[in-house]
């Protein structure tokens, strides 16, 4: 890869990512000391399958969130001020970031107002509405944060498609398209795999929030487990067969396709829309051949997927046509 | 799958379609059960109008290449095994050779013993 361009909205990044995550646990944390007078000493800070079974200080209850939530948030803003190219980058590390920041608040400061006016913290109630009030606010917020995140501009290539990279024979009256399906087993597999833990552990606890947690996580893995990748005269749409999510590389921003070799874990710490090392986005269903299609902006688009070299080839090759256009 | 149609051809475009699926089906490339891209999706990959596609993946469904099922679009349907079919046609090929029969004529006779 030649020489990047700078990663664009690095301002609204930090603010995002990174100022309001911060602020919003600075408050929770100044609520919660604010409220140290009315709270047991000490307060409780875990919960068991019986209620509240571990205890300690309010710093006790405050320091892990606090530590948690702003190392999440430094680790997501990091991650897109320096490999933030594509707006998909940096709409997950804001969403996660300003997400996690409102559930470890929420379950913060739910579990200690709870616990204000009581003698003894043996008497706190159970944490299931923190907990749904944080996953539900969290993911909103996190969603919100994902939609403020500026856009990519349109950013048409200024320099011919890469001569090296593959090509097919295409008549000039000749019109194509590519399509492949990949279907991810794994993502089937470790998902109901996780809802029934979920399930179980709901059952056992009687943290009824959690079964929502297990539907919320099937309704994901569910967009994950499936996607239709399509080269034609749009250009590249990697879309979940259920609709949502998608990728979409026009015509005009492909600098290069051609076809790698992905090893999911390590090249994107696991499956499904992914962030990758060196800020690539990864549609990663399951290991081995994938087309990867350089995009300008120094983006680049990865999709796991049989027959790639054929999908490089035609996005290539109609990415030639429509330069000359 | 990948499928081209030339828009300078004489063949009409949903004959083009239409053979080439049955190419990939014959080769083993596209297997029952693949789902092919919707009708409104192919349609506006290629730039044809909807009917074309429509028109293509109904004569498919007719000689039972593919199924159309409401809310799941067009699948490859289940074909019995083409092995024979391919053995036979690759014999034909090289008697042709032998015998000097130019491919046209050959492909005339076929044509007529199809009928």
């Amino acid at each position: 890869m030649t020489a990047r361009t700078p990663v664009p909205h690095r301002v609204a990044t930090t603010l995002l990512a990174l100022v309001a995550p911060l602020v919003l646990l600075g408050i929770a944390v100044a609520v919660a000391v604010s409220w140290a007078d009315d709270l047991p000493d000490p307060v409780a800070v875990h919960w068991g399958t019986h209620g509240p079974d571990g205890f300690g200080s309010l710093a006790a209850a405050i320091v892990p969130m606090l530590v948690t939530g702003a190392l999440l948030a430094c680790g997501a803003w990091a991650l897109a001020f320096y490999a933030g190219w594509s707006s998909s980058t940096r709409r997950i590390a804001a969403g996660s970031s300003l997400g996690m920041a409102f559930f470890l608040s929420a379950l913060m400061l739910g579990s200690l107002n709870a616990q204000r006016g009581l003698a003894d913290a043996a008497n706190a109630p159970d944490v299931s509405t923190p907990l749904l009030v944080g996953v539900l606010g969290g993911i909103a917020v996190g969603a919100i944060a994902a939609w403020l995140t500026p856009a990519d501009e349109d950013q048409p290539a200024t320099v011919p498609v890469d001569a090296s990279a593959p090509r097919i024979d295409l008549g000039s009256s000749e019109r194509a398209v590519w399509r492949r399906s990949v279907f991810s087993r794994t993502t089937i597999v470790v998902g109901i795999g996780a809802v029934l833990v979920i399930l179980v552990l709901t059952v056992v606890t009687r943290i009824w929030p959690l079964a929502l947690l297990a539907v919320l996580i099937a309704a994901l893995l569910g967009t994950m487990a499936s996607f239709d990748a399509t080269v034609d005269q749009r250009g590249l749409v990697a879309r979940s067969t259920l609709g949502w999510p998608a990728v979409r590389v026009p015509l005009d921003e492909v600098v290069g396709a051609r076809v790698t070799s992905v090893r999911p874990l390590k090249d994107f710490g696991g499956w499904g829309y992914r962030l990758g090392r060196g800020g690539r986005t990864g549609i990663v269903l399951r290991t081995g051949e994938a087309l990867e299609v350089e995009r300008t902006g120094g983006r680049v688009v990865v999709v796991t997927v049989d027959d790639a070299q054929t999908g490089a080839a035609l996005l290539n090759t109609l990415a030639d046509r429509a330069r000359r256009a | 799958m990948l499928l081209r149609i030339d828009t300078s051809s004489a063949e009409p475009l949903f004959e083009q379609i239409g053979a080439q699926v049955r190419a990939l089906v014959a080769r083993g490339e596209l297997t029952a059960g693949t789902r092919l891209p919707s009708a409104r999706d192919l349609a506006s990959s290629l730039d044809v109008n909807l009917h074309t596609v429509l028109r293509a993946y109904q004569d498919l469904r007719d000689d039972g290449v593919i199924e159309l099922r409401r809310g799941r679009g067009a699948v490859v349907a289940s074909t019995p095994d083409h092995g024979p079919l391919h053995e036979a046609i690759a014999a034909v090929a090289v008697v042709a050779r032998q015998l000097n029969i130019p491919p046209a004529t050959a492909v005339a006779l076929l044509k007529e013993a199809l009928r």
